[in-house]
């Protein structure tokens, strides 16, 4: 018998013979006395290997350890679970400290809110007070020299009010509008309002002694250092020059730097007050 | 969330039960593999150890059975190369060239009560042939004749070409063929009874034996 036909009887009794191969296969062994004696001689090798099994028995040790392996809780053999754990515990921790931060920062702001400067929540009320028209002027005049005049015998510091020389083509941008005496610590601050297009400026100044600007955002520029913080809408730039302190208010935009121009008017100290914007 | 982690949890624990229905032919294809119950034992522990866990991160989709052997096998493979680069070790293809001659065969252990199968005389003689054939040969009778893989299936385990498949088994029986013969006379032999079918009858036999 030739090597193909034991080849196909292989494949037959290994039920790889498919369709119509596997058909011309059986009608030929139907016929074939040859073919079928050696498919029976096949198949009953098949039959001792088939009452062989199992060749080994599996040791009941390495059963039972099998089986505790699968008994075993996924999450202490399985290191996606592991991962996944880190995972939950990274993300845990994450939050917590995002919670404490917060807090912080939180806590922070409002200890922030807590320290303002209360020279400049005197600024920002006083300056709101007469916004509203609760809080006269006690003098009325759009002169630097007449206001300065006024403070000299109420304030316990010399304050002498800029004057803006007029060019032609160049008219005033600002006008002062008159000031008032604001308590303060037991003493006077000078309270200054101006307008610019109708929107309401206003400078608070005392000695450098009474109050020091502090809390807010802190801006360095010029060799100065200004504290900007916003109060109700206002905003308010402090700082202390030459022995004195001053808030100036305004609803200015950004950090309020256009209120500056009156004490600054010229083109070259506005250009001075640039580090002033965001 | 939690329908999903029991849902989870459910099919992780069928797999388990899937996965432990094999064990016998695992143990029976390591033992083939590599004819030392110590190396079967560990071979087999490490393939469920890997199961488990690869099946933790991701359920095999289709076959578990086929995936099983699939990974004893890797793991096999894989130690003997890592025994081949070790100096002093001994030359495990030896059998390759030899037909066995080389190996220590589990006949030489039959003595150790841990090892001996309690079964007649007839099925000691079929382990023995089995293990006096090369690995190679040794592979595919274990796959096709004793855990019915079918050639695709054996050549995914194996990573071999089908036809490479077809033409192993085909050696491999010859080969068994040559040491069984004595025996296959004795036994299943078939019946005056079962001579007299029809030629239609005798086909449908053979095909039922197998399948």
């Amino acid at each position: 018998m030739g090597e193909h036909v034991v080849h196909l009887i292989e494949l037959y009794l290994d039920e790889e013979l498919q369709g119509e191969e596997r058909r011309q296969f059986e009608a030929h062994v139907a016929e074939c006395a040859e073919c079928w004696a050696r498919l029976e001689h096949e198949q009953r090798l098949m039959a001792l290997l088939a009452h062989a099994r199992p060749l080994y028995d599996v040791p009941e040790s390495v059963r039972r350890h099998i089986e505790q392996l699968g008994a075993r809780p996924f999450w202490t053999r399985v290191r996606v679970f592991k991962w996944t754990l880190g995972l939950a515990a990274v993300i845990l921790t994450a939050l917590v400290i995002r919670v404490v931060v917060h807090d912080a920062v939180r806590r922070s702001a409002a200890d922030r809110a807590d320290h303002r400067s209360e020279f400049a929540l005197l600024a920002a009320d006083t300056h709101q007070r007469w916004v509203r028209g609760q809080l006269p002027l006690e003098i009325r005049s759009q002169s630097p020299e007449e206001i300065s005049a006024w403070f000299a015998d109420k304030v316990p510091f010399n304050l002498k009010l800029p004057s803006f020389r007029e060019l032609p083509g160049q008219p005033k941008p600002y006008q002062l509008e008159g000031a008032r005496l604001v308590g303060f610590k037991n003493d006077y601050a000078a309270y200054i309002t101006y307008r610019m297009r109708n929107r309401p400026i206003s400078l608070l100044v005392t000695s450098e002694t009474v109050a020091r600007p502090s809390g807010g955002e802190e801006i360095r520029s010029q060799g100065l250092v200004f504290h900007f913080e916003e109060i109700n809408g206002w905003k308010i730039l402090t700082w202390s020059d030459r022995g004195l302190t001053y808030a100036l208010v305004s609803d200015f935009e950004e950090r309020g730097q256009a209120s500056c121009i009156v004490c600054h008017p010229s083109a070259s100290e506005q250009r001075k007050l640039e580090d002033l914007r965001r | 969330m939690i329908r999903r982690w029991r849902a989870r949890n459910h099919a992780e624990r069928e797999f388990e039960r899937q996965a432990l229905a094999y064990l016998e032919g695992l143990y029976n294809f390591a033992m083939a593999l590599t004819r030392d119950p110590t190396e079967a034992e560990d071979l087999v522990q490490e393939t469920y150890f890997r199961a488990f866990r690869g099946a933790a991160q991701k359920l095999p989709t289709g076959d578990v059975k086929a995936w099983l052997f699939t990974i004893l096998r890797n793991i096999w493979i894989n130690e003997r190369r890592r025994k081949r680069r070790q100096p002093d070790t001994e030359e495990l293809d030896a059998e390759e060239e030899d037909g066995g001659s080389g190996w220590r065969t589990l006949a030489d252990e039959r003595h150790r009560p841990d090892v001996v199968h309690e079964q007649n005389a007839l099925g000691q003689e079929i382990r023995r042939a089995i293990e006096s054939l090369p690995a190679v040969y040794r592979e595919v009778i274990v796959l096709r004749f004793l855990e019915g893989f079918s050639y695709s299936q054996i050549a995914a385990i194996i990573g071999c070409p089908a036809g490479t498949v077809m033409s192993r088994i085909s050696r491999a029986r010859a080969e068994l063929r040559k040491r069984l013969t004595p025996y296959r006379e004795s036994a299943a032999s078939p019946s005056s009874e079962a001579r007299e079918r029809t030629a239609s009858g005798r086909i449908r036999e053979a095909g039922e034996i197998h399948g």
